[in-house]
Order: structure tokens, then C-alpha cells, then sequence
């Protein structure tokens, strides 16, 4: 029988949108084409050629190498592309996704890139193009409402901040406001205004934040009734205790095994 | 459930100064944008960067100075309140160069040092022939209180520090031989009796020193600001020295000399931190090297309010995570303006007291009396879960808090802290409190899907595998941990708090200290220029501009700036 990845226990919406994003099965909600998306990452100029920081493999004359042999270079490896980024913010006010789902998501269904998952921000380092290759799928989907996220090179601390009155997230910087009823970003990742309005669609309503949300929260889903995920967390608290000290002991203390018992409290 | 302290919301009040008028609970808000000139200090930098160009010629502080000239402080800027305290201050006023209490507190670890009597007593007894007596300790007494801030003793001639600049320099006695302390003269002698009057603490402390007599030295402030933590050692042990010399009338070329140098500077010498090797290259008495056992035992809550672990606990998480986080990593690792607001987070706005206290009640209620739950990982697992759970639904209830918690490291070490310092309290055993650390850190990754920066992803999610190792190179007892204990020694917001838990264990247990008993009566000391019982207490003065620190060369410049 085929292995068939389970992602993440739970049976709520937030559990079931966390198996979502970690298994790439997001719904595409909105179109950005590939010039905007380019100047709102304010990496080059739309049109402008990848610049390069060595010449196409192609033309390198590679070592025989067997990890070469088997593993096939990204697009963005192949032509020699620089490594450039995408951070993405995300509102602990229901946004749909978090840091840590973000990268589950980049890393299980994008190959050569490097997620580095903080609490306000979720960068993603790669070849340029492979890089917006992720970014555009990210941002064209459901993990991400442009009112409750957004691209933000810098000044990330908006993810904790109150909304604003508008229902966005604050942005110091103010690189996305709210026109027409959509959300539009004059402003690159890290705030240097771009010659053009990037319109990324319209904001989520409250109601379907938080039906596609990836977090806990006590106006939503109540974290502490997600009982199977608590369950989860503290068995692998457990085994990294026990593996770490008497690895032989371990199943023996096993959640629902011996004289210890790990259930939800 | 039945609180027995005061836990139910207690960050309110705080809240409701830093936000005044505005509904605490409302999840959107106008942002004004109005910049630095919303903030009395940020002002007041202002207009100092404005004297201190035009006086030098060279530009310095201005807050217009940032991206594309957009000033910082686009949203409400808000004043911090000092924990259990009613003081108001500035975020400014708590980086330690802006602090001078926060300064003395450091100033006054690493010009301590504890130097055992008895090796020299036996040196002059045995090998010289002279009689030892008390009236002989107060005779030198008197001579190394006049030659510790750098006075001249037997040599004449010598070069002198003027007393005014070293006033805060002093060398006490300590023993736990009630015949003994009763004969020195009492401006000389720490009290053990008197000062730890509360649940035994006296007679557990004489009990552990036994015998023995020591001396609490505290070489000048000054000195410490000019030379490094390794000085104190040396400065100490060479005035010692020569106190000895005059005091017991001996020849100053004779070898015995060196029996009592070496005593003093090796042999019966406790360094409040040890030397760190060579990668990080830090003499002795350097924060890097204080374990946080010896950094709970300086604080001295636990002897005034014993009732109340909390309270104490608290009072090392703020003395930990100012001088871990603020200065040790901020400014010696780190470099540049450093972490402060990954250490106020532990000790203003009573948010980490409301949190701690919850989970305290919780196990309280569960559990019984301190010290009393079972030593495992399911009592781990259980306070801390709860603690981090109510935490966690606190500041999702409370979007004021959650904004004054801006970054996810504040609220991982607050949460993981009070999980780990109601557990210590509950258990009365640290590694267990470590336990509850890490599950803390789990069920906070996975609630909200974030955590900390880049480095919670590796002590916290690792560290949980060295919770039971004591092997010196893979773990220890957490007392004995440090700053420099390989897995911690890179990340800002966890070393305070592990010295807040290690002092909870033993608060929980009632013990009279944690790992030290020489450190804590040491630093019960009320000469000292820093009040290690009221640690916040004494960041807030700092912070009001009323602390008067020791070092100050006032009497050897010119007035006014």
C-alpha cells in the first residue's frame, strides 16, 4: 500500500487548513501578474534580465559527481541565477497562514529553497526565479489575504499590532492601502516606493479570515480543545526527553504506556 | 478555582496607564503616526542630539534619520511600569546605559568576591606560631577597611585613592559561629541571624557554613569600570595581603606571605563567575561566567518574603534578563544597542506576574502545598501546558497586551518562564522546571504556528533532550548552568529566565539558598550601593533618575557638563 503523509493531526478548520498547506493542496484565489509581482519584490525591473552570479551549468563543465547525477537543478540553479528573498508577515489576527505553515509549505513543495521561520516574519531564500515561482503560488492562494499579510522586507512587528481601523494589518511603512475596496501596494518589500499600483484583490472578510485560518485563537477556534494536537505536542516532548537521556527507557513511558500517562489537560 | 494570590488579570492596570482611554480589548485602532515627538524622551534625545552636533561639529542622534526619512515610533509609543511597582518609566529609561541602578547591580557582582579566612588563620597559627582571636580578626578588619579602597598599609610613601571615590568599598565577615560573629565588632560582621529571621533560614545557612569564616570584599566600583571582572581577584588578594602583614605585625619578605597570597587569591577565593575558555575569552567575575544558581542566590527576596516564591522568583528573572540579556549578550556578544526589550518584557507591566501566579494557583490547587507535586514529566507537562494555555488566550484576549509583547521572542521567554517557575515552585526541583520550559515552548510553537526568532528553533527544540543529562558536557544540574553552557550561550531572552526557575525550585522547597550558601549571605549585605532584595524596585529608581550609583568621578572633574 502507498504511504500516504498524514501532515498534522486535528479536526477542526485550523487543523484541516494546516494539512492543507503543508500538502500544497491551497485553492488559487486571485491572479498577480508576473511584472507586478516582480516590483512589489523590488529585486529588478520588471522586463529585466536575471542577473547571474555564474554562467548556465549547462556551460560550467560540472565534476563528475554523483549527487549531481541525482539531483536535478532548479531552473533558477541552472541558468545561475543570484539568491534572492521573499518575507512574508502574516497578522496573528486570523491571517490564514502562519511562519511555520509557510514553510512546511515551502519546503515540502518547493525544492532549493530556505525557509527561516520567525515569529512576525517567514523568509524564503532561493534562485531568483525559483523564488517567484513560490511567491507567486503563495500569494496567488488562499494562504494569504492581502489585508492580513503582505510582503515585508523590514519593520514586521505590524503581526502582533492592533488592526487598523480599516481592518488591515499596520504597516509602519505603509506599502499596501486599502482603494476601491482593494488592496494596493505602491511600495517594495522593504518600503522604497515602485512606479506603479500593484493590485493584489480584495481583503478577506472577517468570517473567511477565520474560516481559512492556520492558528488558534480564543475568537476562533480554541486552541485547547484541539485535543489531538496538544496530545501530539506532548508526545514529542516526551520522546525529545527521553531519547535524550534513556533512549531504551523511552516507549516504555510512552504516551498511554507504563505508570505515565500524557493526556490533554 | 480558588486563587490564593492574586492572578486573575493583575496586567490590566498596567495596560490601562500605557493605553490610557483606550479599550484595551478592541482589535482595531487609528493609528495617529505621530512619530518621536509623542514620547517626553524621545524628544528630550532630540534636542540633546541637537547640542551635541552643534558643540562638536560632527551630526549625531536624529530620530528623522530612517527609511526614506520616516521617523520611528509610526505607532502609539507607550512607558513601561516597572512590575509590582506603581513607577511609570520611558522603554529608554531601562537600557542600562540610560539606568545607573542597573549598572551598580552589575557593578556590585563583579567587585565581589568571597575569600575564605581560615587557610590564613591556619597559616599564622601553624606555621607562624601567633595567636588568632577575635580581637586579632577585628585588628585586621580594621586594617583591610582601611587598605581594600586602596590605601596604604605598612609601605610608606605610597600613591593613595582619594576615599570619596571609593566610598563604596568595603570588607565584611561572615560565619556560621554564633561565638565568633558575637566578638567582631559589629560594623564589620553580616548578620546571619538577623537577616535571614524568616522559616530557619539562619540555622540552615550556619548549618551549611558551619565553622568556616569568611569575607565579603567589595573592591571599588571605579575600579571594576577601568579594569575587567579579573581584577577583583587580584585587587582584593594583594590589599588582603598586605592587611594581614600589618595586622598580625609580620615580615613582609617572609615566605608565609605567599601562603596567605596564594589563599587569598586562589586557594580560598570564590569568584562570583567562573573564567569562560578561550573562544569566548572572559576573565573570572564576567557575566558570561555566573551560573544561574550563584545568580539566584544574590537575590534576596526569597529571605524577606519567603511566603511568596513568586515574588522572588520574579525579582531573578528581572536581575537575569538585565544582566544576561541587556548586558551580557546585548552589549559583550552582541554588541551595538543591544536587547532590552527582550528583558523588559520580564519585568514591567506585571505580565509575567499575572502569568506566573496562575500557573502557581493551578498547581497549588492540583497539587498541594510547594514543593509538594511529583518529580516527573507529567507534572511538566501539565503545569506548563495549562500556564502557557492561559498565557497564550490572555494575550489573544487582550490585543493591548499582545501589541506590548510585539515580538514573538518577549512572548516565548514570558510564557516558557512562568511555565517553568510555577513548575520549579510546585516540584521544588529545577530540572523538572526545565521540563516545563521546553513544553511550553512546544505548545506555543504549535498553537500560533510561530515562535521566537531563528535561535528558538534551536535551543528550544533540542534542548529538551538534555533536561535529564548532568554529564558535564552535555548537561548539568541548572544550577550549575550558565550563561555559557554550550546550547545557551547565543540566545537572548532565556537566561534570566533559567536563573528566575532555578531560584523557583528552591523557593518552592524553602530552601535558605540555591547552590550557595557563601553567595547568598554575601549579598544580603544592606551596605550594599545595590538592594538585591527589590531588584525591580531598584531598576525603577534608575529609571526615575533617583538612584545614586557608586563611581562617580564628580570630586575629580569639573562641574556641570
Amino acid at each position: 500500500m502507498a504511504y500516504k503523509p498524514q501532515y498534522y493531526p486535528g479536526s477542526s478548520s485550523v487543523a484541516v487548513n494546516r494539512r492543507k498547506h503543508m500538502s500544497g493542496d491551497i485553492e488559487k484565489l486571485r491572479t498577480v501578474s508576473d511584472d507586478d509581482l516582480v516590483a512589489a519584490l523590488g529585486h529588478r525591473a520588471p522586463g529585466a534580465d536575471y542577473p547571474s552570479t555564474h554562467p548556465p551549468l549547462a556551460e560550467m563543465g560540472e565534476p563528475d559527481c554523483p549527487i549531481r547525477q541525482l539531483v536535478e537543478p532548479t531552473p533558477g540553479a541552472a541558468a545561475g541565477d543570484r539568491v534572492r528573498y521573499s518575507q512574508f508577515t502574516d497578522s496573528m489576527y486570523s491571517a490564514p497562514s502562519t511562519p511555520y505553515f509557510r514553510s512546511y509549505y515551502a519546503a515540502i513543495n518547493h525544492r532549493g529553497v530556505d525557509p527561516g521561520t520567525l515569529s512576525g516574519r517567514q523568509i524564503v531564500e532561493a534562485r531568483e526565479r525559483d523564488m517567484e515561482v513560490y511567491t507567486k503560488a503563495t500569494i496567488e492562494s488562499e494562504m494569504t489575504c492581502p489585508g492580513l499579510a503582505g510582503l515585508r522586507g523590514c519593520t514586521v512587528h505590524g503581526h502582533s499590532l492592533r488592526l487598523d481601523e480599516d481592518g488591515t494589518m499596520f504597516d509602519m511603512l505603509q506599502r499596501v492601502h486599502l482603494e476601491g475596496g482593494n488592496i494596493i501596494e505602491d511600495k517594495d518589500q522593504v518600503g522604497v516606493p515602485i512606479d506603479r499600483k500593484v493590485n493584489l484583490g480584495k481583503p478577506m472578510t472577517e468570517a473567511e479570515a477565520k474560516k481559512r485560518t492556520t492558528i488558534y485563537r480564543t475568537d476562533g477556534v480554541r486552541y485547547r480543545t484541539e485535543e489531538e494536537v496538544l496530545d501530539h505536542v506532548h508526545l514529542v516532548h516526551h520522546r525529545r526527553t527521553m531519547y535524550g537521556f534513556r533512549p531504551e527507557n523511552a516507549s516504555e513511558t510512552a504516551a498511554g504506556t507504563g505508570d505515565i500517562k500524557y493526556h490533554t489537560v | 478555582m480558588t486563587y490564593k494570590y492574586p492572578s486573575e488579570k493583575i496586567f490590566v492596570e498596567a495596560l490601562r496607564e500605557k493605553f490610557a482611554g483606550l479599550d484595551l480589548s478592541e482589535q482595531k485602532v487609528k493609528y495617529v503616526r505621530a512619530g518621536y515627538l509623542q514620547s517626553a524622551r524621545k524628544r528630550e534625545f532630540q534636542a540633546a542630539g541637537e547640542r551635541v552636533a552643534e558643540k562638536r561639529g560632527i551630526k549625531q542622534y536624529d530620530a528623522n534619520v530612517h527609511l526614506g526619512g520616516m521617523t520611528l515610533g509610526q505607532r502609539q509609543l507607550v512607558p513601561y511600569k516597572l512590575s509590582t511597582r506603581p513607577d511609570i518609566v520611558e522603554g529608554d529609561d531601562l537600557h542600562y546605559v540610560n539606568n545607573p541602578a542597573m549598572q551598580q547591580m552589575w557593578d556590585d557582582m563583579k567587585r565581589t568576591i568571597i575569600v575564605g579566612m581560615d587557610l590564613a588563620h591556619e597559616t599564622l597559627e601553624k606555621r607562624l606560631g601567633k595567636e588568632v582571636t577575635p580581637e586579632t580578626i577585628n585588628g585586621y578588619m580594621e586594617a583591610v577597611n582601611h587598605t581594600m579602597p586602596g590605601a596604604a598599609i605598612v609601605q610608606e610613601h605610597m600613591v593613595e585613592t582619594h576615599p570619596g571615590l571609593v566610598d563604596d568599598c568595603y570588607v565584611k565577615i561572615f560565619t556560621g559561629d554564633d561565638e565568633l560573629a558575637d566578638e567582631i565588632d559589629p560594623q564589620y560582621v553580616i548578620n546571619i541571624n538577623k537577616l535571614f529571621d524568616k522559616e530557619d533560614q539562619n540555622e540552615k545557612l550556619k548549618a551549611a557554613i558551619g565553622k568556616t569564616t569568611w569575607q565579603a570584599v567589595h573592591i571599588p566600583t571605579i575600579v571594576v569600570r577601568s579594569c575587567d571582572g579579573g581584577n577583583t581577584s587580584r585587587w582584593s588578594a594583594m590589599q588582603i595581603g598586605m592587611s594581614f602583614i600589618a595586622a598580625y605585625n609580620m615580615c613582609a619578605g617572609e615566605a608565609a606571605v605567599a601562603d596567605l597570597a596564594f589563599a587569598a587569591k586562589h586557594a580560598a577565593a570564590i569568584q562570583m563567575a567562573e573564567m569562560l575558555p578561550a573562544r569566548r575569552a572572559r576573565s573570572p567575575n564576567e557575566p558570561g561566567g555566573l551560573s544561574f544558581g550563584y545568580c539566584a542566590d544574590m537575590v534576596q527576596t526569597m529571605r524577606i518574603k519567603p511566603e511568596d516564591p513568586v515574588w522572588y522568583t520574579l525579582e531573578v528573572v528581572a536581575c537575569g534578563t538585565m544582566l544576561y540579556d541587556q548586558i551580557w549578550l546585548g552589549s559583550y556578544m552582541s554588541g551595538g544597542v543591544g536587547f532590552t526589550q527582550y528583558a523588559t518584557a520580564a519585568y514591567t507591566n506585571d505580565v509575567l506576574d499575572d502569568f506566573t501566579y496562575y500557573g502557581y494557583d493551578y498547581a497549588l490547587n492540583k497539587y498541594g502545598p510547594d514543593g509538594t507535586a511529583p518529580n516527573d514529566l507529567a507534572t511538566a507537562t501539565d503545569i506548563a501546558t495549562e500556564t502557557t494555555l492561559n498565557g497564550m488566550e490572555s494575550y489573544e484576549d487582550y490585543p493591548t497586551l499582545l501589541e506590548d509583547h510585539f515580538g514573538g521572542s518577549q512572548r516565548a521567554g514570558i510564557l516558557a518562564a512562568a511555565s517553568a517557575c510555577a513548575t520549579g515552585i510546585a516540584t521544588g526541583n529545577a530540572q523538572v522546571a526545565l521540563s516545563g520550559w521546553y513544553m511550553s515552548m512546544y505548545v506555543h510553537k504549535e498553537g500560533w504556528g510561530r515562535l521566537g526568532f531563528f535561535g528558538y528553533d534551536l535551543q528550544d527544540q533540542c534542548g529538551a533532550t538534555n533536561v535529564c543529562s548532568y554529564q558535564g558536557d552535555e548537561g548539568e544540574c541548572l544550577e550549575l548552568r550558565g550563561a555559557n553552557y554550550p546550547n545557551y550561550a547565543m540566545n537572548v531572552g532565556h537566561q534570566g529566565e533559567y536563573a528566575g526557575f532555578t531560584g523557583a525550585a528552591h523557593a518552592g522547597a524553602h530552601d535558605a539558598y540555591c547552590c550557595n550558601p557563601l553567595v547568598k549571605v554575601c549579598f544580603a549585605d544592606p551596605s550594599l550601593v545595590f538592594d538585591f532584595s527589590y531588584i525591580r524596585r531598584e531598576y525603577a529608581k534608575g529609571g526615575m533618575r533617583t538612584f545614586r550609583p557608586a563611581g562617580e568621578r564628580s570630586l575629580v572633574i569639573p562641574a556641570g557638563i
